[in-house]
């Protein structure tokens, strides 16, 4: 405990504040689990390139045939509205975020890059994210009570 | 240095040489040197401080009689709106981006920014933005919707004039400069700092800084939204806040707020990073509490963003928001309260000396205090209702904004003066300054409590005689012009010290961060030697090494493992400065072109976008640094 | 003028900063965050206003899916030209470098292309921003993406002049990278407003009542 709050708030220690040193050039640190047998980790290893530090041409076009895929997918989906239903925003929501983190993550490099990048991004994401979420549930709610 | 084999290099022609003069204005325009830069941000800033101040003197003589006719409603309008605008647009922030200028690189122990040109370029768009937007007072149509702009009175409709057009104009290049800015200042203060400096190295003003900046970042977008949406509004009749068309004007109030909130703490967390600095200084004390001022200002910085609607209690979005926003809005005085306590802390026990700007942190602290205070107090919706859009709000935000945001940039004119300039300012004068400052503020902002209770409302040009409200606007308007005097007294000691040049020497205050470690003014490379940091308050263990053990319990220090950086800089023989560019100024001529384009006709728009090409192109295509005649 | 500087202005650049990142990759990062602000503060407009028209043409009347797919995709491909772009430059193969690169600007101004025939479509079928409120925050949305990405063809247009000139090379390929974050964004902006506003409201219908309000 002592040691967890020296980490936090003692000004000299390495705490979880200070920005990570240099780790491009460095291998991606490679999927372990939790979830996954021997050969699904393999196969993660093998699409996110873990262990490397970089990805190659063969890669990407993996990439963007999967990205073309879902959003084949995407326009199905919107073929089947109405089967959907009550399903079909969250279908699309999620395919859209899949593609969405695809790209950041290969095509941005976040996953092969500095860990720090993702830090910043992510930040205003997550800001951007709960503070649009909140001024939509708020317009909502007040044009539903009018 | 590797060298690699000479390759050939895009090369945009050019109609000058490179600028290299030291004098004369080229040198001013053709700069790229952080500290001119921030001379420049503050010699601006300061006269639209005298506008906006002669505005505000105008806007008390009207109130200070019942129906006055001193203004006409229009021009009363017009002087409320602009007097807010420019205060906060066109003093607070630039003022707080000359500190940042001129102290980032030398707290951090650097040679410039990140990117110097990228910085000319901001204070060139914030230069022409300021003169677009206060063109208006000679076309005759200066803006009249107030500073929040609120709609449907900010539209065509109801303002058909072309004022508010030139505010949103204004606005959205004033913005554009902000943002440049910010992600200058985020990227130098994670990027630059001197070896051994980490982050929890800092100065809080850094870290204040930061903070800022990373608001700056992820406010200003949204302030540039509500802009785009309202010039379309109004240039090209769209309907995001027209009810006819199916929009909505309480649109503008969300996304407005959503930018106004942040935007309150980007004007006060520079004067708190500071007052920060001032106290340790002269109670020669380190800060009490670092880290809980750092996170204190961090969470501030986060928090900021969830409580927007407290400016919307009384516009009906129901009991759910209202009580949440209320909780935010409370919850984020803790963070506030925490700085304050640390702040008096780091007085306890100090031996305190009361020099001018050591006063000045004083009155922040105090003024700061009352100013959170009435806003918890309208934190709470019942309460605010009583409240909203009467002069209980104007009181509010006048105590959080001058007796905050101000008086801790004067304390730091005063601090940091003796650095920029390598003079004195006078002591006598100063505290002259001060006290009619403080006590001019008091007496006009201080009664506005009591009318705000009485239900004066503002926004409004004159009110009836019968309701009891001449005596304290009587006294606001005498108040105001105490407080003029305070500001006369200012520039008098400006001018009292450009004169008897009473020499200051390096570190004339016994200063504790890196700016006092090289000589005032400093070189134009700063530091003739990057410094070697190892402690929080580097320069002061320096100076009194004794005092180490006295902080350091046991006199154990941890030392940094990753030392790699220092051994860096030690084969770093060479000084290497960015060159002077007029391409900054060329794109801001460009960008104020188009800006101006918007107002007028399109074909203003063409000719500005050459210049832009013009601008980005030569940019692009100039190295940083030409090669030395030395072949180096 | 030697290049030599420039080249060690490069190295210089990220080896003595104090994250040992680069500084404008750093600032690329830093700017895509706050995009991310501007961009979400529009589409949560449209979203708020989505189903508030008070006359048409609803989103039903004019949103054609099969033609934006098509344009969905022609972005996405750019996206994957970019990567290899990137991939080559670092690689010391100009001539793929430079083709790639120009192959990022072609499906790019495919892609406005498209939205140029969509606008002209749509006011064909009476749909302007002015006509009702989905027009306004539709054609503002799309409209100021399409600006990001005019920005972005001119942007690679530069930079593939540089590449054929040999001036950009694998040394200083952060400035194709950083560009590269641009595009990638600009192409993630699209990837939502594709769902938000074209799959998720291609249906959208009149709202109830509405006849009632304009008769
Ligand atoms: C202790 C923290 C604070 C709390 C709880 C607080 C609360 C509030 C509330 C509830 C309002 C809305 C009042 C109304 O319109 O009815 C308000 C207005 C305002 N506050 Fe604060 N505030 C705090 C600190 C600050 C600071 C630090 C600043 C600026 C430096 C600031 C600047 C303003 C301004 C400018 C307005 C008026 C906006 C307008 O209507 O024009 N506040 N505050
Ligand atoms: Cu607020």
């Amino acid at each position: 405990m002592k040691k967890l709050l020296k980490k936090l708030f003692y000004h000299d220690g390495n705490g979880w504040w200070n920005l990570p040193k240099n780790m491009s050039g460095k291998p991606n640190p490679p999927y372990e689990g939790p979830i996954g047998g021997p050969w699904l980790i393999k196969m993660i290893n093998l699409m996110t390139y873990g262990g490397k530090s970089h990805a190659g041409p063969r890669f990407y076009i993996i990439v963007g045939i999967f990205l073309a895929i879902i959003t084949a997918l995407e326009v199905w989906a919107f073929e089947l509205e109405s089967e959907l239903a009550i399903l079909y925003i969250p279908i699309l929501l999620i395919l859209a975020l899949i593609k969405f983190v695809a790209v950041v993550a290969f095509y941005m490099h976040l996953r092969f890059d500095n860990r720090f990048f993702s830090y910043v991004f992510a930040s205003g994401m997550i800001v951007g994210t709960v503070v649009f979420s909140l001024l939509l549930f708020i317009s909502e709610a007040a044009y539903m009570t009018r | 240095m590797t060298t690699k084999p000479a390759t050939k290099s895009l090369v945009f022609p050019r109609f000058f040489p490179r600028p290299n003069s030291k004098t004369g204005i080229w040198s001013w325009i053709a700069t790229v040197d952080h500290k001119k830069i921030g001379t420049l941000y503050g010699i601006t800033s300061f006269f639209w401080f005298i506008v906006a101040g002669l505005e505000a003197l105008l806007i008390r003589i009207q109130l200070s009689q019942a129906n006055n006719d001193f203004l006409s409603p229009d021009m009363y309008n017009s002087l409320f709106t602009m007097h807010g605008t420019t205060m906060i647009f066109l003093v607070v922030m630039p003022l707080s981006a000359a500190f940042f200028n001129w102290l980032i690189p030398l707290q951090i122990g650097a040679r410039d920014v990140a990117f110097p040109r990228l910085n000319a370029l901001s204070y060139w768009i914030f230069l022409f933005g300021s003169i677009l937007i206060n063109f208006s007072w000679i076309t005759g149509e200066a803006p009249n919707g107030g500073w929040f702009g609120y709609a449907p009175n900010s539209g065509v409709t109801f303002n058909p004039g072309k004022g508010m057009t030139y505010w949103v104009v204004g606005l959205n290049v004033l913005g554009i400069s902000s943002i440049a800015a910010g992600l200058n200042f985020v990227t130098t203060i994670i990027n630059m700092r001197a070896p051994g400096m980490s982050m929890f190295k800092m100065p809080i003003f850094t870290w204040m800084t930061l903070v800022t900046s990373i608001l700056i970042i992820l406010a200003l977008p949204i302030l540039a939204v509500a802009g785009i949406q309202l010039q379309t509004d109004r240039i090209y009749g769209t309907h995001f806040f027209n009810s006819l068309g199916g929009g909505d004007p309480v649109m503008w109030q969300h996304i407005f707020w959503l930018f106004g909130h942040p935007e309150v703490y980007i004007l006060i967390l520079p004067a708190m990073g500071i007052v920060s600095e001032v106290l340790p200084t002269f109670a020669r004390k380190p800060i009490f509490g670092y880290s809980f001022v750092v996170f204190a200002g961090a969470v501030i910085g986060f928090m900021g963003w969830f409580v927007w609607s407290h400016h919307m209690f009384t516009v009906g979005l129901g009991p759910a928001a209202n009580s949440a926003f209320s909780i935010s809005t409370m919850l984020i005085a803790v963070p506030t309260g925490i700085k304050i306590f640390n702040w008096l802390g780091t007085l306890w026990g100090g031996s305190i000396r009361f020099n001018t700007a050591m006063l000045f942190s004083l009155g922040f602290i105090a003024m700061f205090t009352i100013g959170g205070l009435s806003g918890v107090m309208h934190a709470s919706p019942p309460t605010d209702a009583q409240q909203q859009d009467t002069y209980f709000v104007v009181a509010h935000f006048h105590y959080v904004l001058f007796g905050g945001a101000l008086l801790g940039i004067f304390s730091g004119i005063y601090f940091w003066w003796p650095k920029f300039t390598g003079y004195f300012l006078n002591e006598k004068i100063g505290k002259l300054n001060f006290i009619f400052m403080l006590i001019g503020f008091n007496i006009q902002f201080g009664p506005m409590h009591w009318l705000g209770m009485d239900g004066m409302p503002r926004r409004i040009y004159t009110y009836a005689e019968n309701m009891g409200w001449e005596g304290s606007n009587l006294a606001a308007t005498i108040g105001g012009f105490i407080l003029g005097v305070g500001v006369l007294l200012f520039i008098y000691n400006v001018i009292y010290s450009m004169i008897h040049k009473e020499v200051a020497g390096a570190d004339p205050w016994d200063g504790r961060t890196l700016e006092w470690s090289t000589s005032s003014p400093p070189p134009e490379h700063d530091f003739d030697e990057i410094p070697q940091v190892k402690f929080r308050d580097d320069f002061w263990f320096k100076k009194y090494p004794e005092t180490i053990k006295e902080y350091y319990e046991h006199g154990e220090i941890e030392e940094d493992t990753e030392d790699k950086l220092s051994e860096k800089s030690n084969h770093e023989d060479e000084i290497h400065l960015p060159d002077m560019s007029y391409y900054p100024f060329i794109l801001g001529v460009g960008i104020a072109i188009l800006g101006a384009g918007f107002l007028s006709n399109i074909y203003i728009i063409a000719i500005s976008v050459p210049i832009m090409i013009w601008g980005l192109l030569g940019w692009s295509m100039e190295p940083v640094n030409d090669p030395h005649p030395d072949g180096h | 003028m030697s290049e030599t500087a420039v080249i060690n202005n490069h190295q210089d650049e990220i080896e003595n900063t104090s994250t040992g990142l680069s500084n404008k990759k750093l600032m690329m990062w830093l700017f895509l965050a706050s995009d991310v602000m501007f961009f979400g503060a529009f589409i949560s407009t449209y979203l708020i206003y989505r189903g508030k028209s008070l006359v048409g043409p609803y989103p039903s009347e004019v949103l054609d899916i099969p033609i934006t797919t098509v344009s969905t995709f022609i972005l996405l491909m750019s996206s994957l030209a970019m990567v290899l772009a990137l991939h080559y430059l670092k690689e010391n193969e100009k001539n793929k470098a430079t083709l790639w690169i120009l192959g990022v600007v072609l499906l790019g101004t495919i892609f406005m292309g498209f939205q140029f025939y969509e606008f002209n479509h749509f006011a064909h079928l009476g749909l302007t921003p002015r006509t009702n409120i989905f027009g306004t925050t539709f054609f503002i949305l799309t409209g100021l993406h399409g600006g990001h990405v005019t920005i972005g063809i001119l942007w690679m247009a530069f930079l593939a002049y540089g590449s054929h000139k040999g001036t950009l090379r694998s040394d200083n390929a952060i400035d194709l990278e950083i560009a590269g974050l641009y595009w990638h964004f600009v192409d993630i902006v699209w990837i939502i407003i594709f769902t938000v506003i074209y799959l998720i409201s291609a249906n959208d219908m009149p709202p109830a009542g509405s006849e009632l309000l304009i008769h």
